[in-house]
């Protein structure tokens, strides 16, 4: 049965100290769906997602992905995770960053094909260091695709890439989607939120809502989807 | 564990050493400039200080000794007026001035020798040869009189062993162990801190995989150091070694192997490389300062002598000198404890690493 959901989050709990970043989050999602995770800073976003592939232990509940109980190292293989920061090497070339990450997962790799997608070609052979901003968060998200994982995390991937950029990115999660990956993303940009096949919205390590852009509209009763967003976490502060 | 994975580790390693030439110059030139610096130092020749001679005596005694110090390598003497003497002390141009007062010879006649010795005094190192070149003067003219024979042997080394031989045998192992912790400590803390460690820790890459990874890539880096230093000693410098330079060699993977778990142990309790700077003067200094390089465990106060005795850089230092400067092979039961300790040592923070790199950073 959980083999139907390729991320299923069932009332996971989980506390820093006297903060509590998750308060009994349960989330399903589908195999091949691009799920939007959104929440202002600080809403348990990153917690989330940390916590499915394994890097948050959680107090209680259960977090099962690609039809395995997490923790599980082996499923790892077939995960992408993309940190808010870009995490590379600094000192050394673009590609024998993709080409590090794609043997540490084992999984064949496509390192030409994903210099494309995120259209470093040219730059392969540079110094991560000498790279801007947007290129390396570019790089990062590379990194994350090269070892064609199943089920891909990414939290905030579109920080710093401008918008023309930003488009391709979105349809190449769409092929990607089509061919069955799984996609969770978090972001707090709309534009972004529009192009996710569902929703969620999390707020105080709470999920507040969840239903496709047009449920999320109407379910606030506004057409705006920025609208809807604040009107749906303003509700839960009442 | 998967060779693949660790190959990948190690790899990658290289590759950032391969870019970063300020790191390599650190590891490959800094021992040779510390090494070369420390042999400059030591057979590079002194100096002699310049002491004043006033010889006041009217009988033969005191120019006798007088003209022997003059023959003295140990300091360069100059004829002074005694009442000159102090204001040259202070004026910093002689370290001491010795006297020989009028009478001098027909006390010494009566049998009490007493030239007067004046020192500059805030410097307790240059005084010895002063001293020690008054005694040589006074044995040699005394040595007119009766026969001084005594006759000595070495059971090691001999005559010929200088500090070098000493210091540069203690040297080879601890700038290895040195250089080899702190870049280890500060690439390790990087990868927490950049954010790489987080990605690593969400593939399929195991604890023991990352450790041995980095043990690898750090080990070649530090016997490509090793081999560096132990030429550069034996055939620059010509460090006197009695015994198999393939032991030394082996004392120098297993510190090594130890440097790097130490520094991957340590990054755990440091936040930024800053702090990971810190730890030199809290976990080397104290080593270096306990473990029988500088000051012999034996001339130690005894509750310090515990603290050498636990000390791993104590037995390898101590191991090391065993081989190069008496010839020790693995058939001495001392140089079995040496290489037992250390080889224990590494094993305990090979554990410790893997121990403190948690799946789970939260």
């Amino acid at each position: 049965m959980s083999e139907a959901y390729a991320v299923d989050v069932d009332n996971v709990v989980k506390s820093f100290g006297t903060m509590r970043a998750l308060d009994g989050v349960t989330l399903r999602v589908r195999q091949g769906e691009i799920y939007g995770l959104l929440g202002p800073n600080g809403s348990g976003k990153t917690t989330l997602i940390r916590a499915i592939v394994g890097l948050v232990a959680p107090d209680s509940g259960t977090v099962t992905a690609l039809g395995h109980r997490i923790p599980d190292l082996n499923i790892l293989s077939s995960v992408g995770y993309m940190t808010q920061a870009a995490a590379l090497y600094p000192d050394i070339s673009v590609e024998e960053n993709l080409r590090f990450f794609a043997a540490i997962s084992g999984a064949d790799s496509n390192v030409d094909e994903v210099l494309k997608v995120v259209e470093l070609e040219q730059r392969r052979k540079s110094v991560v260091a000498t790279l801007s901003g947007g290129m390396r968060q570019r790089c990062s998200l590379a990194c994350a695709l090269v070892h064609r994982p199943r089920l891909l995390l990414l939290d905030e991937p579109t920080v710093g890439v401008d918008p023309q950029l930003r488009v391709q990115f979105w349809e190449h999660f769409r092929d990607m989607a089509a061919a069955g990956t799984t996609i969770l993303v978090s972001s707090h940009v709309m534009d972004e939120a529009e192009r996710c096949q569902r929703l969620g919205l999390i707020r105080f390590g709470k999920l507040l809502g969840e239903g496709t852009p047009n449920e999320v509209r109407a379910a606030a009763g506004t057409n705006n989807l920025e609208e809807a967003f604040l009107k749906l976490s303003g509700r839960a502060g009442e | 564990m998967s060779g693949h994975r660790i190959a990948a580790i190690t790899r990658r390693l290289l590759q950032q050493f391969r870019h970063d030439r300020r790191t390599l110059a650190l590891l490959f030139v800094a021992p040779l400039v510390i090494l070369g610096l420390l042999g400059y130092l030591i057979r590079g020749g002194t100096s002699a200080p310049d002491v004043g001679i006033a010889n006041q005596d009217q009988g033969p005694v005191g120019a006798t000794i007088a003209s022997a110090l003059e023959k003295s390598s140990r300091i360069h003497t100059v004829t002074i007026n005694p009442a000159d003497g102090d204001a040259k002390l202070k004026d910093g141009s002689l370290i001491a001035y010795i006297v020989f007062p009028a009478g001098f010879s027909q006390l010494a006649q009566q049998g009490t020798i007493a030239p007067e010795i004046h020192l500059e005094g805030s410097q307790p190192g240059v005084q010895a040869p002063v001293l020690q070149a008054l005694q040589d003067a006074l044995t040699s003219v005394a040595a007119s009189a009766i026969r001084f024979q005594p006759s000595v042997t070495y059971l090691y080394g001999g005559q010929n062993l200088d500090q070098l031989d000493y210091f540069g045998a203690a040297f080879i192992g601890l700038i290895l162990f040195f250089l080899v912790f702190v870049v280890t400590i500060v690439s390790f803390l990087r990868e927490r801190s950049q954010g790489t460690l987080e990605r690593l820790m969400a593939s399929p890459l195991r604890r023991g995989e990352i450790v041995v990874g980095y043990m690898i890539g750090f080990t070649i880096l530090a016997l490509v150091q090793a081999v560096e230093v132990l030429l550069f000693s034996l055939y620059v410098l010509k460090v006197h070694n009695q015994g198999n330079v393939l032991l030394i060699f082996g004392f120098e993977v297993l510190m090594a192997l130890s440097a790097v778990n130490l520094g991957i142990f340590l990054s755990m309790f440091a936040r930024t490389e800053f702090q990971a700077v810190q730890f030199i003067p809290l976990v080397i200094v104290p080593q270096v300062l306990l473990s029988g390089i500088l000051f012999p465990v034996s001339t130690e106060p005894t509750p310090l002598q515990y603290v050498s005795d636990v000390l791993p850089l104590t037995y390898a230092v101590n191991g090391l000198r065993d081989v190069m400067l008496k010839g020790a092979d693995l058939t001495w039961p001392a140089l079995q404890l040496d290489v037992g300790v250390v080889a224990g040592f590494c094993v305990l923070v090979i554990f410790a690493g893997i121990g403190t790199l948690r799946r789970r950073v939260a």
